[in-house]
């Protein structure tokens, strides 16, 4: 297949990659990238491990082409701390023990960030709908929830 | 030792951050100089003699680097008893199920490998399948392993007391049949393995694992090396639950392909190979008698069960008697026989689980429950009588040094308000209660005992070498929250070198619920050693009895006069200009009966301990759609002690997901013969967020007296007994009960209408 030149914004950084044109995001953010932090749980859009955010909205990175995302801005869990500094949803995870094996973690972090943007003041019910296409088999969801919850009384 | 400053409180774990930021690095995320890409072929066929394996095509696709068959391995049989010696992981004679791994490639890029795959010709001869446990025992079954007769795998025969007599004597006496299919570990990380291999032998494993030091063993003896030549190195795993426990075919190809490419080969596996090429959870058929005093005693218990252990043996004399021990390790039993079938059949290989043994130990609890409805007794009640306690004996002879056991069930019943809702609920809406019995570590041999060390440097910082194993519970923060509290140091002042089979001392793993009774008890020997060491010294320089003395915020100081302290810094730097630097060294082997043996002698200690649980769940059962909704769960769980709540309330709220909703009510495979229809998770429903109840966790605390700060464990808090407690509460919502796991709106409704028509 032959590639192709383009440009992809991730964590507010420009790359240049060249691609495939049926080259996953994932396959892309993950092997030329090297940002490992997003991952690849199921490749079939199923357990949302691959969770970023494309122009502010969740997205499953190995349900979209790299070159649908060009022009768009793409967060990784790698671009969430700013100087050092955790952003509250990620201090929230940690704090409430949120985290067991953390496969899951830097998809439902992006999720939950993406969500309390949109509604800072959910209701448990809306919080657990929102980050109901991530799958964990750790927690049981129950921290994760309680930690959104926190994090949403912290903004 | 003073009041404690760290272990009982909720600290944060010390590898979230690096989870929380994309830091931590799981095998498919590493990456090593020109590391080649591995694809294995696998058996189309669930039974079928290999004639030939023709490689040659393949092997001149541009881009290919090695390719191995069973014909590069040493011949060497995999087993983790000596008597379970059955599988080659790169076959050579036979394939015995869809799935089995026949051939592997290692090529610069993806596409060449999958390219390669298909230019690999096997020439197979297919034979007669059988994928019935109880078919596959009849006579005239195609016989799936030369040394196999009737295809049964394992048989643990245990019969304590006179099991016919107590039967005879029984005041009620009642038999059913309950099974369950197969299930899945499913853990959000795929498998995956990267191997590399240098030019003075030294190969070097990375795969998620709960155990690198089994894990080295098993390759060391595959692969003919010595064991100070593989190295399985330290990596995040993204769950285990049982399934990552022995070696996997996997880790051997990787193994193989490093070592004919002499490049680095990473395989990461698809979820459909994760499902169906590494471990599945056996399926079974329970067949259980019990009889009781009027009283309700439990007098007698027949217990027979049919495993479906798949092609080869994995752990399976261990699977075959866990859900029996489990039962034993609850309730006093003074007669019980119990035969334990393991079979092999044409279908993927079988482990443990967190959660196995759904039939035995549901269909165990439901039991309870229908005998004490016939004899009107209250179903906590029911347990409460006979429940163990500290001081017991169980069936095959463990003495119980610490139980929370009745604490756990009342507890769990008076906070779930169960004596206003049992039977008094509005029909639809029910409670049901199960508890269990948990072996704390059991005998492995020398893998059995956890050691570890701790070294100083001259700022008063440590380094904890401690072959303990994290698979996401937080088993390595909890060994650091030890040492530190023993220390008196900060979590962070201790750095943590763990999971190497080279580099840290032998540790059962991740494994057996054995990482805080055992693994963390060898840190805090460790601890406590070096912080004698440290007050040895300091109790000179600061003029006063080593008994005076305590370390805090990584000072030494005078008990009665805080006012003479010093750094603990310098007692370490005046260690080391003495030449007597101080070295932490600690250990542990758990008390066990080092002869018990699963099939040949199930008799003596099997457990340093035990832990103890119960949990009450609460149900909707919707009769027109035959859904049933968990709507809350209450557990209380005997953990000894617990050293981060935190923690421990996370392992029960986990279960509450895969033993609970999930294994009672979600998760089967679904079968075309050997073929899995639902090898992916689009198709293989696990709980989500919206499917959880509302789970309130309850620590019991008996403070166990060889445990680690009395603490024993949590990680099967629940997994163990959600089963029942929910097939009982459906039974006190809607009057049925459902005799097959996953109880999924199928049987429900089928169970309700068989119902109306006898009414």
């Amino acid at each position: 297949m032959e590639k192709q030149l383009i440009q992809l914004t991730v964590n507010g950084e420009d790359h240049d990659v060249v691609v495939t044109p049926n080259q996953t995001l994932v396959d892309v953010l993950r092997e030329d990238l090297e940002l490992t932090g997003t991952k690849v749980g199921c490749d079939e859009g199923a357990c949302g491990t691959c969770t970023v955010l494309m122009d502010g909205k969740p997205v499953r990175s190995c349900l979209t082409l790299a070159v649908e995302a060009q022009g768009k801005s793409i967060e990784t869990i790698e671009g969430l701390a700013s100087g050092g500094e955790l952003h509250p949803v990620q201090k929230a995870f940690i704090e409430h023990g949120a985290i067991q094996c953390g496969f899951c973690t830097p998809a439902m972090i992006l999720t939950s960030k993406a969500f309390l943007e949109q509604n800072p003041h959910p209701t448990e019910e809306e919080v657990r709908r929102a980050i109901s296409g991530v799958v964990c088999r750790c927690t049981g969801y129950a921290k994760i929830v309680e930690a959104i919850m926190a994090a949403a009384g912290e903004s | 030792m003073a009041e404690h400053t760290l272990v009982g409180q909720r600290v944060v774990r010390i590898d979230s951050r690096a989870k929380a930021t994309g830091q931590a690095r799981y095998t498919a995320d590493l990456t090593l100089p020109r590391m080649l890409c591995g694809k294995v072929l696998r058996s189309p066929h669930a039974h079928a003699r290999i004639l030939n394996i023709d490689t040659s095509k393949a092997e001149r696709l541009r881009g290919v680097r090695a390719i191995v068959t069973g014909k590069d391995a040493a011949g060497v049989k995999w087993g983790v008893f000596g008597y379970t010696r059955d599988q080659e992981l790169l076959t050579r004679d036979k394939v015995r199920y869809i799935g089995e791994d026949v051939a592997a490639v290692a090529a610069e890029d993806e596409d060449t490998a999958v390219e390669a795959l298909k230019l690999i010709e096997v020439e197979y001869e297919v034979l007669p399948a059988v994928f019935d446990p109880l078919e596959a025992t009849q006579e005239g079954a195609p016989q799936i392993h030369d040394h196999a007769e009737n295809n049964i795998n394992i048989h643990v025969p245990i019969e304590i007391g006179d099991v016919d007599k107590a039967f005879r004597d029984a005041y009620y006496v009642r038999e059913d049949r309950f099974v369950n299919t197969e299930y899945g570990y499913c853990q959000t990380e795929p498998y995956a393995v990267l191997a590399s291999y240098d030019s003075d032998g030294n190969l070097e494993i990375w795969t998620p694992n709960a155990s690198p030091h089994t894990k080295a063993k098993a390759l060391s003896n595959l692969l003919q090396k010595p064991l100070s030549k593989v190295k399985v190195r330290k990596v995040y795993t993204g769950g285990a639950f049982g399934g990552r426990s022995d070696i996997f075919p996997g880790e051997f190809i990787a193994a193989l392909l490093t070592m004919k490419a002499r490049r680095p080969v990473k395989l990461v596996y698809t979820r459909e190979e994760s499902f169906t090429s590494v471990r599945q959870v056996h399926s079974m058929v329970v067949d259980l008698k019990t009889g009781v005093a009027e009283d309700g005693r439990l007098l007698a218990n027949e217990i027979k069960v049919v495993m479906d252990g798949g092609a080869y043996s994995s752990t399976g004399p261990i699977a075959t008697s866990v859900p029996f021990l489990v039962w034993e390790e609850t309730y006093r039993l003074p007669n019980v026989r119990f035969n334990g079938y393991r079979v092999y059949t044409n279908k993927p290989v079988r482990g443990m689980y967190r959660c196995h043994g759904r039939a035995f130990l549901g269909g165990l609890g439901m039991q309870l429950d229908m005998i004490a409805e016939e004899l009107g007794i209250d179903p906590v009640e029911m347990r409460l009588r006979n429940a163990l306690t500290t001081g017991d004996t169980q069936a095959t002879g463990s003495k119980i040094i610490s139980c929370g056991l009745s604490e756990a069930m009342e507890q769990a019943a008076e906070e779930s308000g169960w004596k206003h809702k049992r039977g008094k609920l509005p029909h639809g809406k029910g409670i049901g209660m199960g508890a269990n019995g948990m072996m704390v570590g059991f005998p492995m041999g020398i893998r059995g005992g956890s050691s570890a060390m701790i070294k100083f440097n001259e700022d008063a910082g440590a380094t904890l070498i401690s072959g303990v194993v994290d698979n996401g519970q937080g088993n390595e923060s909890m060994v650091v929250q030890v040492a530190a509290d023993v220390l008196g140091l900060k979590m962070e002042d201790i750095n943590l070198v763990c999971s190497d089979s080279e580099i840290t001392p032998l540790d059962q793993g991740a494994y057996s619920q054995a990482a805080a009774f055992v693994s963390a008890n060898a840190a805090m020997g460790a601890a406590i050693d070096s912080r004698e060491q440290i007050l040895e010294i300091a109790s000179e320089m600061l003029d006063a009895t080593v008994d005076e003395l305590d370390l805090r915020d990584g000072y030494v100081f005078v008990k009665e006069r805080p006012e003479r302290n010093m750094w603990m810094g310098k007692a370490i730097r005046k260690a080391l200009i003495e030449d007597t630097p101080i070295m932490g060294r600690g250990s542990y082997m758990p008390k066990v009966d080092q002869r018990r043996e699963w099939v040949s002698n199930p008799r003596g200690q099997h457990a340093g301990t035990f832990s103890f649980g119960a949990v009450i769940a609460e149900v909707e059962v919707d009769t027109e759609t035959g859904q049933v909704r968990v709507t809350n769960v209450t557990g209380a769980h005997d953990c000894g002690f617990a050293i981060n709540p935190m923690a421990v309330e996370g392992q029960l709220e986990g279960s509450v997901a895969s033993g609970g909703v999930g294994a009672t009510l979600l998760e089967e495979h679904s079968w075309d013969g050997g073929q899995m229809l639902n090898a992916n998770m689009l198709e293989y429903k696990v709980p989500l967020s919206v499917d959880m109840p509302q789970i309130t966790p309850i620590i019991v605390e008996t403070i166990d007296p060889e445990g680690p700060f009395g603490a024993k464990e949590a990680g099967l808090w629940g997994s163990m007994n959600m089963f029942q407690a929910i097939g009982n509460a459906i039974y006190d919502a809607v009057g049925v009960w459902i005799k097959e796991f996953p109880i999924t709106p199928d049987k429900v409704l089928a169970a309700l209408e068989e119902k109306d028509k006898d009414r």
